[in-house]
């Protein structure tokens, strides 16, 4: 609690002065209406003027695959967000506790197996990963949830089968491999890890009908901004990435068996492709050997830029600069582990 | 960031994305077309929550509650919250207002479908040929008048006649709809291109056909091709096929500009 609470000063100092903006003696409501009314006039001018006029291809290029990734995961995240935001204020507490075996260390590999079932976006296990802490589950079962719903679930499964016709080994692998990382992680932070490195997305608590409805839209309407925010992050860096990366380096590095697996990794994590569609773009790394798309596709649901954006945000930075670094080395060397076993 | 600005841009956004896929139809140059009703339902979702929270701001306002003086706080709307859980609800971080970034982007820029740049700059990782349905490519008669088929069809045909039967794809006219993109240095011809993308625009990979027979039009120009395949002159591993036009006709961009 007390760590929070210091969390807590170290933001505020973020936050622009309490009396920025406020001079005036108008009302929010009045004021949010003019605001309102500025912005709209500006974007319906921006359209009409400056829209036709803005035309260079890398910026283009840059733009649009910046909107795509932001489009792409905006339906993800709202109803991610909204299950979440419904798990912590329709759902009572006690459920949990039931579905998930009491014992951490027996909760955590059920957790995985709850990953292979529900369907679930990367953006989304996020914050619903952070309601399972929020009502009382062990955070190394949460994680292995968080982990395992965007990598193994049957839609992620069926994609990959699709773009890797004729090659069952791969959707074989890719199950394994992400499942067992899943696990390990899980098992790992259960041992060592420390319950003051995480933050527990805390929500308002909810009283009777009304003071629910009012908790789910106020922790709709936080989560939101706080994901969507990072997500933004994530996206340029996307865009930056697939539009200044020389495509030539490729095909270079895709000859030497170690630097092929980092690369691709290491690609896997600036690229921050959705699951349901990274498989397509490791099918299209035709010079690549098996091993080094599997490390792509094990790694690239786990770890990429939005998704340590999205747990910095939600989890806070001391979580991630841990989590994510033992994620990666986890998930690059089970890769590697089954890559071997499969060729 | 206060809950009127954070209740805005809940609605910009939710307004930004009904625009792109009720009014104006630009989301397909950025997911795919069955992306559409997720999109929807975000949207109106996102607006809900933005206008109910605006609603609530306004009916909770100092200056709307005649004689209350107290202008001091105007975004403590709900003094019982954001107390004693050592986490304001009512602020947001200064990072959310990144999420106006992509309503300025979509409004103000309007970016289009993936080009001619993008489709050069992934050349060297052109998407591999796509394999034939399980029952194989139905066959097809070169007396017919021009097949029209997508490009990836036409990529995934030729490898199939080069490492196969030629006789398959030999001499049967094709038509082809793509953009144009200039070959590179010192490659002859140039390219129609029909970008590939599984998810969003994110992740698209060229699929490049070299045209011979015809001058280039202008660059990112949509055109219609009909052609024959001209197979490769040494079986090696040729990347790129290539068609001899017939004929070429400058068209408008398509309803959806991938495949």
């Amino acid at each position: 609690m007390s760590d929070r609470v210091g969390l807590r000063e170290a933001e505020d100092e973020l936050l622009p002065p309490a009396d920025w903006g406020r001079r005036d003696p108008v009302a929010p409501g009045t004021r949010a209406a003019l605001v309102f009314g500025l912005l709209a006039a500006v974007l319906v001018l921006g359209r009409t003027w400056l829209a036709p006029l803005i035309d260079a291809g890398a910026l283009d290029a840059w733009t649009t695959i910046f909107v795509a990734v932001c489009v792409q995961a905006l339906p993800f995240l709202v109803f991610g967000v909204a299950l979440s935001a419904a798990i912590t204020a329709f759902v009572p507490a006690s459920l949990w506790r039931r579905v998930l075996p009491r014992r951490p260390g027996a909760a955590v590999p059920a957790a995985g197996a709850m990953g292979a079932v529900l369907p679930g976006c990367e953006c989304a296990s996020v914050p619903v990963a952070g309601g399972l802490m929020a009502r009382g589950v062990a955070p190394s079962a949460a994680l292995t949830f968080l982990l395992a719903a965007p990598a193994i679930n049957p839609v992620v499964m069926v994609a990959t089968a699709v773009a890797f016709p004729g090659k069952p080994e791969m959707v074989v692998g890719r199950f394994a491999a992400s499942l067992l990382v899943a696990v390990l992680v899980g098992w790992v932070w259960l041992l060592v890890g420390k319950g003051e490195w995480i933050r527990i997305p805390s929500r308002p608590e909810a009283h009777g009908k009304a003071g629910r409805a009012e908790a789910f839209r106020q922790a709709m309407r936080h989560d939101i901004v706080h994901a969507g925010g990072f997500l933004v992050v994530g996206a340029m860096a996307a865009a930056t990435i697939n539009v200044v990366v020389p495509a030539g380096w490729v095909n270079a590095a895709a000859g030497d068996a170690v630097v092929s697996v980092l690369l691709l990794a290491l690609l896997a994590v600036l690229m921050s492709i959705c699951s349901e569609a990274d498989a397509f773009v490791a099918a299209s790394l035709s010079q690549f050997s098996t091993t080094a798309k599997l490390t792509f596709l094990v790694v690239g649901p786990m770890v990429d830029l939005k998704l340590i954006a999205l747990q910095a945000g939600f989890f806070g930075r001391r979580f991630a600069v841990r989590f994510v670094p033992l994620t990666f080395c986890l998930a690059v060397g089970v890769s590697v582990l089954v890559g071997g076993l499969l060729s | 960031m206060t809950r009127a600005a954070q209740n805005l841009l809940l609605v910009f956004l939710g307004a930004a994305v009904l625009w792109i896929t009720l009014v104006s139809g630009e989301y397909v140059n950025y997911v795919r077309p069955g992306f559409r009703y997720p999109l929807v339902a975000a949207a109106v979702a996102l607006l809900a929550l933005g206008a109910a929270g605006l609603r609530r701001e306004w009916r909770d306002a100092p200056g709307h509650d005649d004689g209350h003086p107290d202008h001091d706080h105007p975004d403590h709307d709900h003094p019982d919250h954001g107390h004693g859980h050592g986490h304001d609800h009512s602020r947001g971080p200064r990072v959310a207002w990144l999420l106006g970034l992509p309503v300025l982007a979509i409004f103000v820029i309007a970016p289009p479908a993936l080009g001619s740049f993008s489709a050069a700059r992934g050349t060297d990782r052109a998407a591999p040929p796509p394999a034939p349905p399980d029952d194989g490519f139905p066959p097809l008669s070169a007396a017919a008048g021009p097949v029209d088929m997508s490009v990836g069809e036409f990529i995934g045909r030729a490898h199939e006649a080069q490492t196969g039967d030629p006789a398959k794809l030999q001499g049967v006219p094709v038509r082809l709809t793509g953009f144009v993109t200039p070959a590179g240095k010192g490659r002859g011809g140039w390219q129609l291109t029909r970008m590939k993308i599984a998810c969003c625009a994110g992740d698209a990979v060229p699929f490049p056909v070299r045209v011979r027979g015809v001058p280039q039009p202008p660059a990112d120009s949509w055109v219609r091709v009909t052609g024959v395949w001209e197979p490769p002159r040494q079986s090696g591993r040729t990347v790129v096929q290539t068609l001899r036009a017939h004929s070429l006709r400058e068209i408008e961009e398509p309803k959806n500009p991938y495949e």
